[in-house]
């Protein structure tokens, strides 16, 4: 386990990660994430496909700008996504305070967002169903993969 | 266990079909370095992993690879929907459409069907690691390319949001190495298989 010292010590810039100074030979080593770097807000993360600008490495072609997150559903994508990111951060960072101190305001967001979603757009889970006058909502239409005119991101 | 929620991780919003699209995008449902065999990778290499943190994150980001595999579904479903008899003679689709009419299949773009041969599952955390390593790089080229082959931008901004997740698992599993390192034996990190040995 990486040690808090280690985990703290200040960044090396962007995109920049920590080795320790010795290390096995033979093993594959990739630099550790510090903590504490910088974070693309919830409608950027879901943009950019991560909530670190330092591990946003774009390809050279058909990096065109992407759309404007707008919509309720889309809203919704963003800070499910930075839950997830910042899940799967704390898997390897489990010891960072701060990033779950984020991870816990984010799922607050997450749950009243998802709650007031559901109350005007049917529901996500098939237990929210109990929620509402009927069953239907689960069952009806449009299912995640069809395509909705005027619909996007 | 799993619970379905009733949505993609990301918008997918397919303006314009293209069944030629459809036939190289389906690599990345069923092909060889494709969602499927992502997602069903790392979660059975979950079970022979001794360490809590490896746990969870090969859950995580195995679960994670599910809803890609969900987006990749959408996007075929979506560029092949409402086609014409002249779009279904496309050259490329037509020897999909034969087999499977528009239904969504697992298989690369090559018309070989998804095997689990195309992954690995060893029972040996430093041998996983390093495969789901490399995975997640097979996975970024195939994005790559597939950003080279297309012109549609509705497509190539999902493609652009699976590509950037790849390269965020391998660092996540890179770090997953450095953690598993420092729980092994400091002097030989082969002297013994923790998977294994007890």
């Amino acid at each position: 386990m990486y040690s808090d010292h280690e985990m703290n010590r200040p960044a090396c810039g962007e995109g920049m990660g920590c080795l320790p100074s010795c290390a096995p030979l033979a093993v594959p080593f990739v630099p550790f994430q510090p903590a504490g770097g910088k974070r693309y807000s919830q409608n950027d993360a879901l943009n950019n496909g991560t909530l670190f600008p330092g591990l946003n490495l774009p390809f050279h072609v058909k990096n065109e700008a992407s759309n404007v997150v707008s919509g309720p559903l889309a809203e919704l994508q963003a800070l499910e996504f930075v839950l997830l990111e910042l899940g799967l951060y704390l898997d390897t960072h489990r010891n960072d305070e701060e990033a779950f101190a984020l991870f816990q305001q984010y799922a607050a967001l997450e749950k009243a967002g998802r709650e007031k979603y559901e109350s005007m757009y049917g529901p996500l889970f098939q237990r929210s169903t109990a929620n509402g006058d009927c069953f239907c909502g689960w069952i009806q239409d449009p299912w995640p993969w069809n395509f909705m005119e005027g619909e996007g991101k | 266990m799993f619970v379905y929620e009733k949505k993609l991780q990301y918008p997918v919003h397919i303006k314009n079909t293209n069944p030629r699209l459809a036939s190289l995008i389906i690599s990345q449902y069923g092909g060889p370095d494709g969602e499927l065999g992502a997602s069903l990778r790392y979660l059975s290499q979950r079970y022979a992993m001794p360490y809590p943190e490896l746990k969870a994150l090969l859950t995580d980001i195995g679960t994670e690879e599910l809803g890609h595999l969900e987006m990749i579904g959408t996007i075929v479903h979506q560029l092949t929907r409402d086609l014409s008899e002249e779009q279904i003679k496309t050259a490329g689709f037509d020897s999909y459409f034969v087999d499977r009419t528009t239904g969504v299949y697992p298989t690369a773009a090559s018309g070989f069907p998804w095997s689990a041969a195309s992954m690995a599952v060893k029972g040996d955390i430093i041998c996983d690691l390093s495969e789901d390593m490399a995975a997640e790089q097979k996975a970024r080229v195939t994005y790559d390319n597939i950003l080279r082959l297309s012109d549609d931008p509705d497509v190539n901004d999902v493609i652009r949001f699976l590509r950037e997740r790849e390269i965020v698992h391998f660092q996540r599993f890179g770090e997953a190495v450095s953690l598993a390192k420092e729980r092994m034996d400091q002097k030989n990190v082969y002297f013994v298989n923790p998977a294994f040995d007890k």
